[in-house]
């Protein structure tokens, strides 16, 4: 199974927010440059329509809990201010190119469909906003707050107001005005913050009583299907033992022990490493290897912490001895330039990175409250996680000069590994 | 059964039978060697320098402590030890249970041999830690009742839980030697365990000192001054003193030496400083901790650890050899069963080295300060901050007890006065 995977059980049906995308990733310079002046008038008539949409959800709120049911004028309203809200972000967010229209008509490239009213279960009305709080933890981090007031350091474990799409706006703008292009990993990016944003308010206005879900199989349909030369594997089986989730961040701490005894040795084999390639245009095969059971253990190790896999993992970092799986190429030819600059060019991957480590433990922190009632980790967070982890795994990967191959950004579906079969860990 | 069965066996009885018998007598001699120089290692680490005929006058508590303070002490103590008794009985309990399932938890591990071991024995401590809640949070609630702790319950709980965390790498590394030396070295691998075990404390005791956090310098240059006089007289030139703030936590006074060699230290509980002690009586309790320094206590009670360590590593190898011998992670929960069941019942030998210690402390400082109206006074404050009974049952004074009582500790006051006026 992919990082992505969504074909095993708990794999929702047809929901009743659903996000239309029909954007061909083309951008106008012109409107790239000035994306945040154009974007103004929108947002006054925004915040005009929020006013609205405030009042008329409260009235809706009041009537769904009454009868069961919103009333349809107020759910077609309510339903226009999210269709609208979702395309000027989707405008502001370089998600899509064309000015949008003022009115949330149907047709703009990042667009929603929402379902007409149905019945709804009165508990979970009366307690909407406190039932909506996981969901808005998760799109501070899949979207990001408006206060962006501080940046991100850099650290995979900071938590970023930025949230993922407006960090892949940020970066995208740049490639935009350079290429007259969005990278689709970028879009993909600031799609899925966005569609997540508007089933979060469709929730939150209650419009649908589905409860917001942020697999990015869900929120995008179907995902790029990938074979990276570095990539990650996490594993069918949803259940967690209560017990080892419980504990789990103590059972961690002699694992985050040798992964930082260990980061000490694979800096300097990193440097040799980066030298070596430099000079030979090939990563010399100890290296590799060293260098790859490396990164599979800071995998694995990451991947019991974030709650991607249940078991307690090895400490040598041998291949396919667990669920969550990093998978890497053997060397290849690569380009002297992209190594000789790696750490510059590493820079955009890195801020994003650190937006992706907010997502991974947003989803881990939830995950384990829904893990220790459940006994499972909910697909919903999973899958995002696993996302966001199979990101950090190929810049690490990049970073440490095993492949060339720039971490793609956005959610996609992993092909089947090329790990050599027999490959040991680092120490034996 | 084939008939070379039998044969093989009996041939091996019958040409096997001197050798095994030399070798029995071989193995019995080195047992004896063994548990002489134990005896003899004991022995050493068993001196000290209260003369071995001091006769301790019988203090009445009452004479120094009010009938209303000897009620409330008592009452806090005892709380408190029957909760630790009962912690203990469950602390039992729990490992008992986990030594005859906690193999099934195996399952739970992608890690290998060792991986597995350690998972093993992080999850049985961490089932311990959990048993234990209950009763941590009923002392702290009673310890608040007689505001002697101001911790909240939240920051108690995290406080354990971290605590836990950070118990956690000594407990991997433990596991991970013991069963990497059971896999290289079979039924002997408790021999080179002991030693390597001992080790390991004397790394623990080396950097605790470094782990010590909201630590700062003794700024009082009176203090300061007085703690170069008591160094010099104890022949302890150099030794930091630390004051670590817990006036936020505790009312409690206390003071601790720890590490050894160059991360040696004598760290003053700010509660010590905050003004309800004299310069005296501070002097007293720097003087005690310098007792400590000058007679390598640290260090002595390590050497008691790795004494203990022989026969119970000892005991964890015989223990763990139906289920395959501590090389298998399924012997891993018997293991903390056997050797956590070994460190309760020599609970009372220990505080009895302990009390041993802390009473050359008391005479070491006697001999520096001259001073035992103040130590006198230490003693008697003592009762009344931190809720010390000063006449404990004899049970709790030889489960938990890690000092001699108040009441033997002035009548040593006393006997030192007595034999220093002659």
């Amino acid at each position: 199974m992919g990082v992505n995977t969504s074909a095993d059980n708990g794999q929702p049906g047809r929901r009743p927010v659903r996000l239309v995308l029909s954007d061909d990733l083309g951008r106008k310079r012109m409107t790239v440059g000035f994306r945040a002046l154009l974007v103004l008038p929108h947002f006054v008539w925004l915040g005009i329509w929020s006013i609205g949409a405030f009042f008329a959800a409260v009235a809706n709120w009041l009537v769904t809990l009454a009868t069961g049911r919103s009333p349809a004028a107020l759910h077609n309203f309510l339903s226009l201010y999210v269709k609208y809200a979702t395309q000027v972000y989707g405008y502001f967010l370089l998600g899509a190119d064309p000015y949008p229209p003022f009115d949330g008509r149907p047709g703009y490239p990042v667009d929603v469909e929402i379902d007409p009213p149905a019945a709804q279960g009165r508990p979970t009305v009366a307690l909407r906003i406190v039932l909506a709080l996981p969901a808005i933890l998760l799109a501070a981090a899949v979207f990001g707050l408006m206060s962006t007031n501080s940046g991100s350091s850099g650290q995979f474990f900071d938590f970023s107001p930025l949230g993922l799409a407006h960090a892949a706006a940020f970066l995208g703008w740049f490639a935009c005005v350079a290429r007259a292009r969005m990278p689709r990993g970028l879009r993909d990016c600031v799609v899925w913050g966005v569609g997540f944003g508007a089933d979060l308010w469709a929730y939150v206005l209650v419009l649908t009583s589905s409860y917001p879900d942020l697999d990015p199989a869900v929120v995008l349909g179907e995902l790029p299907r990938r074979s990276d030369p570095i990539g990650f594997e996490a594993g069918e089986d949803r259940r967690r033992s209560r017990l080892t989730v419980f504990f789990r961040l103590p059972l961690a701490i002699p694992h985050l022990v040798w992964l930082l005894l260990w980061s000490i040795l694979a800096i300097v084999a990193a440097i040799a490493n980066w030298i070596s390639t430099l000079v030979t245009g090939r990563s010399p095969a100890a290296l590799h290897r060293f260098l790859s059971a490396y990164l599979r253990y800071q995998a694995h190790v990451y991947a019991f912490v974030g709650l991607i896999a249940d078991r307690f993992p090895g400490f040598a970092g041998a291949a396919r001895s667990y669920d969550a799986e990093a998978t890497i190429a053997p060397p290849e030819r690569q380009n002297r330039w992209s190594v000789g600059f790696r750490l510059l060019l590493a820079l955009p991957a890195w801020f994003l990175a650190a937006v992706f480590g907010s997502l991974l433990w947003t989803c881990s922190f939830l995950g384990w409250f829904a893990s220790l009632i459940t006994g499972a980790m909910p697909r919903r967070l999973l899958n995002p996680a696993a996302q966001a982890l199979r990101y950090m795994i190929q810049l690490n990967g990049y970073l440490l000069v095993l492949s060339d191959a720039y971490p793609y950004s956005g959610p996609c579906r992993q092909e089947a590994a090329e790990t050599p079969p027999a490959a040991p860990g680092a120490f034996g | 059964m084939p008939a070379w069965v039998s044969t093989r066996h009996g041939a091996r009885r019958g040409s096997g039978t001197p050798a095994r018998a030399s070798r029995r007598v071989v193995w019995a001699l080195a047992l004896l060697a063994s548990a002489c120089a134990w005896a003899w290692c004991a022995h050493l680490l068993w001196g000290t320098i209260v003369p071995g005929n001091l006769h301790l006058p019988h203090v009445d508590a009452r004479r120094f402590f009010s009938a209303s303070l000897l009620r409330r002490t008592s009452s806090f103590d005892r709380f408190l030890d029957i909760a630790g008794v009962l912690g203990s009985l469950a602390e039992v309990v729990v490992l008992g249970v986990y030594a005859c399932y906690g193999h099934r938890l195996m399952k739970e591990s992608a890690a290998g041999r060792i991986g597995t071991g350690i998972m093993l024995a992080l999850l049985g401590f961490a089932l311990v830690w959990l048993s234990q809640a209950p009763f941590d949070v009923a002392a702290l609630w009673w310890e608040r009742r007689y505001h002697v702790i101001h911790e909240g319950y939240v920051a108690g709980l995290i406080g354990s839980f971290l605590g836990l965390g950070a118990s956690f790498i000594w407990i991997a590394l433990a596991v991970a030697v013991a069963m990497a030396l059971a896999g290289w070295m079979r039924r002997r691998w408790w021999i080179a365990a002991a030693p390597v075990f001992a080790a390991l404390a004397l790394l623990s005791a080396f950097v605790s000192p470094y782990l010590i956090a909201k630590t700062h310098a003794l700024g009082n240059p009176v203090l300061t001054a007085e703690a170069r006089t008591l160094e010099a007289r104890e022949g302890i030139n150099g030794t930091p003193v630390l004051v670590r703030n817990r006036s936020r936590t505790t009312s409690e006074v206390n003071a601790e030496t720890t590490g050894i060699g160059p991360s040696q230290r004598v760290v003053l509980w700010s509660t010590l400083l905050d003004g309800h002690f004299s310069r005296a009586e501070t002097g007293v309790v720097m003087a005690h901790e310098f007792g400590h320094v000058a007679r390598a206590h640290v260090l002595k009670q390590i050497g008691w650890i790795a004494l203990f360590l022989i026969p119970a590593t000892a005991l964890v190898a015989l223990a763990t050899r139906r289920r395959g011998g501590l090389a298998r992670p399924e012997a891993v929960p018997v293991a903390l069963f056997v050797f956590v069941v070994l460190g309760l019942v020599t609970v009372p030998l220990f505080t009895l080295v302990t009390r041993r210690y802390e009473t050359e402390a008391d005479w070491s400082e006697l001999r520096a300060t001259h001073e035992p109206a103040a130590t006198r006074r230490v003693f008697e404050r003592l009762a009344s901050t931190n809720l010390s009974d000063p006449d404990p049952p004899a049970w709790a004074y030889v489960l938990y007890a890690r000092t001699p009582t108040l009441a033997q500790r002035i009548a040593m006051t006393e006997a030192w006065e007595e034999r220093a006026s002659r």
